[in-house]
């Protein structure tokens, strides 16, 4: 009786794994047929910040944006910037003055006409703004509409990275009508390819996107919904890969690539980050010995890069001494050869230069960054007498890095374009520059940049790029690949100046 | 009853303001620099300045938890600092996937430990050996380890669940039971080991009591024995380890949310941890103190539902 009514219990139990079991059939399965439309299923370890695209970001959260809203400018897998929302853009003589024409027919999903008033609110809301990009606008003065279909930006001094900005956030375009909507940072209003699914969007985990039916350009439109999931965890966003449920993932870890090969994904690439120690203290405030060009190209010959490349990222990179990417006018193959492994020659700069028996330093570490590189890099400097001891700032690992608090640190960069990259990381008031270092080469270098034609520069830059490697600014170690999975519905090509591909350039297979 | 009610919910509102404030104290020292933090690498310490000062945190802390703390009473719980999405908005959309998960793996706890507790102290012998072993077994296993093997093998190899991600139940059922299964279990395995042992013992302990002895020898039928008399005797003390279960696995779906992608509490509790999103944190903080003191009075009214002699008042 006893049993009998023990097995009432239990069968209770199982039915509820039988409803459980019930519904389950094969995996949910992720994707658009080869012949376009239908969905696509990306997996992206980035969130928006907010959708207001005064205070949005690019690289790895492009996608977001670009769904909901047009750029001015179109960056393209050639590395060309054509036109996009503007349909011309020409500079004056003196480069002060850019002169944008901005398409006519185009209406934003709430209805409302694209012109260049909404043009210019835009650009001034993302010029007043706070977000990680307003820099772009560091030497913009006016931005006004003149005529319906005209915009002119003034400058204070000429900017050569400003096209290249407004093929990003600073050209993102909104609704004037959305401005003072209480839920911008989570409705936008844009006159993109697709709109926001708010019903089926769960912030900073699921955006759904649906396909705009009055879209100006639908050639860019190859699906008719796009999910974009969020993946905190590599294993998880792997996971997701080797299940089917996605068409489209950024892997982040390199130990990951095999694995979606092996899942039947290709693997898309492009070499946009370099890692290397960024030798910030070219004056010796906080290590003397750094001041020193002989030190400093003896930590370069310390490095062994290929043993590093492999150890640090499965040999997923190109190793290399020079911060311009292969695509500047900067780079020269031959610099690569600079600074070959030579322990011995390291150590006979360090002679040479007063510290033969080595100094102490202190750097900065990140778990983001992993761990192998730093024990390797304090092996490596050890070789020739310099002591590294690391420190982990937490949370404040940038904002101490950039205080400044430490003469050097391990670090991973983008390689941006040209003039972009100068301001980023090599003129006096770049903000990967923190001691503000500093030589008459460079200042006058940059300064004829400005004034020169498009054949000047290029050659200015590879001066500039010469001069940087000689007095060993930085010790580059190699240049990461970074790395888009497709299934076999999809093809993708890759930006040479962002992360992430175009939206536009990821299609059915 | 009512007068038990209401020192119970007076004490949770001063728990809720202690456990609030405490959180507040503790996330502002370890907090670092948000604004760099919410701009990155590429922005001027000009930048940072500003979105500090457009955030208020140039301000003393004081005047901040003053501003958050008269805000929430009114019920406004302030914007994510990163997405500008309204706390309030972004705990409730991840509520019920997390108490989806956490209910669902309490109610599979409570069924299968009744079921596996009372076998095993009925049966004896080898079968008691068998589930206590298992029951051992399942605590010492942590659950993220459990979670990861149950993908691999059943979404990944199989097919039958989804590896990540959450399907509504209202857009489609069947989806919903492939996506929350595999977390479910995950959670529950852990749980429903604790309070098997729990049950199977104080199950045994019952049908020692001279009470037992005399029902059966007034010729009551042997289920009647058990389940009317000595499993709701045996339940008190089962409720409470339940009760701990809870909290726990509300606890354990931060690791389970990660492995599974669940876009539930737990996974906004460590994003918004690590970023050092304060306002969502203490929007979490909030709808967890809320949580466990509201499960803690159920559990109580439940106790002295169940068994008469532990008192309300």
């Amino acid at each position: 009786m006893i049993r009998r009514d023990f097995m009432k219990l239990t069968g209770a139990s199982a039915a509820l794994g039988v409803i459980g079991l019930a519904g389950c059939s094969s995996g949910g399965g992720a994707g658009a047929g080869g012949e376009g439309g239908g969905e696509l299923v990306l997996g992206l370890i980035s969130a928006p910040m907010s959708f207001d695209p005064s205070i949005a970001e690019w690289g790895n959260r492009s996608p977001y944006y670009q769904a909901v809203y047009d750029t001015l400018l179109l960056a393209t897998p050639e590395g060309e910037i054509e036109p996009y929302l503007a349909t011309a853009f020409e500079y004056d003589e003196a480069e002060t003055l850019l002169t944008l024409t901005i398409r006519e027919g185009v209406t934003f999903s709430d209805g409302e006409t694209l012109d260049a008033e909404a043009v210019a609110l835009s650009m001034n809301r993302f010029k007043d703004g706070t977000g990680p990009d307003a820099g772009y606008m560091t030497y913009v003065d006016t931005i006004t509409a003149t005529d319906a279909t005209t915009v002119e930006v003034a400058f204070t001094a000429p900017d050569p990275a400003f096209l290249n900005y407004l093929t990003r956030t600073a050209g993102l375009v909104m609704s004037p009508a959305a401005v003072e909507n209480e839920d911008l940072p989570t409705n936008p209003v844009g006159s993109g390819p697709y709109t926001l699914d708010t019903a089926a969007t769960v912030t900073e985990t699921t955006y759904t996107f649906l396909k705009r039916e009055d879209y100006w350009n639908p050639d860019v439109q190859h699906y008719d919904s796009l999910v974009m999931r969020v993946f905190q965890d590599p294993t998880a966003m792997l996971n997701a890969v080797r299940a089917g449920e996605l068409n489209y993932a950024k892997l982040s870890s390199p130990e990951s690539f095999a694995e979606a090969e092996g899942a039947g994904f290709t693997l898309n690439s492009n070499e946009l980050d370099f890692q290397g120690l960024l030798l910030f203290d070219r004056d010796g405030e906080l290590a003397p010995a750094l001041a020193d060009v002989r030190v400093r190209q003896a930590i370069n010959h310390a490095i062994d890069r290929p043993a590093l490349l492999e150890a640090i990222a499965l040999g997923h990179g190109t190793v290399t001494t020079q911060v311009f990417p292969t695509t500047s006018d900067a780079y020269d193959e031959a610099l690569d050869d600079r600074y070959p492994y030579d322990v011995e020659t390291a150590k006979e700069l360090m002679a040479e230069a007063g510290y033969a028996d080595g100094f102490a330093i202190t750097m900065p570490s990140s778990a983001a960054l992993g761990t192998t590189a730093y024990a390797l890099i304090a092996d490596a400097l050890a070789a020739i007498g310099i002591s590294v001891t690391h420190e982990d700032p937490g949370s404040n690992f940038i904002a101490d890095m950039l205080a400044p608090k430490w003469a050097a640190c391990f670090m991973s960069l983008e390689q941006n374009p040209d003039w972009q990259l100068t301001q980023f990381m090599i003129a006096e008031s770049a903000v990967f520059n923190p001691f503000g270092s500093a030589d008459e080469t460079i200042a006058g270098i940059l300064a004829d940049y400005l004034e020169a034609d498009e054949a000047g520069r290029s050659e200015l830059i590879k001066q500039l790029n010469e001069h940087i490697v000689e007095q060993a600014w930085f010790a580059p170690f190699y240049r990461l690949e970074g790395v888009v999975a497709t299934d076999e519905q999809t093809s993708v090509s890759m930006l040479p100046t962002n992360t992430l591909p175009n939206i536009y350039d990821i299609v059915p297979a | 009853m009512l007068s038990f009610l209401g020192r119970r919910l007076g004490s949770g509102v001063v728990l809720v303001f202690a456990i609030t404030t405490l959180a507040y104290l503790l996330l502002y020292l370890g907090s670092g620099d948000i604004a760099r933090r919410i701009l990155g690498q590429t922005a001027s310490q000009e930048q940072v300045a500003a979105k500090a000062s457009e955030l208020g945190l140039d301000r003393p802390i004081w005047v901040q938890y003053a501003d958050w703390l008269s805000g929430a009473v009114t019920g406004d719980l302030g914007r994510s600092w990163f997405t500008g999405q309204l706390v309030i908005d972004g705990v409730t959309t991840r509520l019920g996937v997390t108490l989806s998960l956490v209910i669902g793996a309490t109610v599979i706890t409570a069924i299968v430990s009744a079921a596996l507790g009372v076998w095993a102290a009925l049966a004896g012998g080898w079968v008691d050996r068998t589930i206590q072993f298992l029951t051992v077994l399942g605590m010492a296993i942590p659950g993220f380890l459990i979670a990861v093997g149950l993908v691999l093998v059943l979404a990944i190899q199989l097919g039958w669940f989804n590896a990540t991600g959450y399907v509504g139940f209202t857009s489609s059922p069947p989806g919903w039971a492939r996506s929350v299964t595999l977390p479910v279990v995950a959670l529950a395995v852990g749980g429903a080991s604790a309070v098997t042992q729990q049950i199977r013992g104080a199950v045994v302990d019952e049908l020692e009591r001279d009470y037992v002895r005399t029902l059966r020898s007034r010729g009551l039928p042997a289920s009647s024995v058990v389940f009317k008399h000595a499993l709701r005797n045996a339940s008190g003390p089962a409720l409470a380890v339940l009760n701990v279960q809870f909290v726990g696995m509300l606890g354990g779906a931060v690791i389970v949310e990660q492995v599974f992608q669940m876009p539930g509490l737990g996974q906004l509790a460590v994003g918004a941890t690590t970023q050092g999103d304060i306002p969502i944190v203490m929007g979490l903080v909030v709808a967890t103190a809320i949580i466990v003191i509201l499960v803690n009075l159920l559990i109580d009214i439940a106790q002295g539902i169940i068994n008469p002699k532990v008192r309300l008042a």
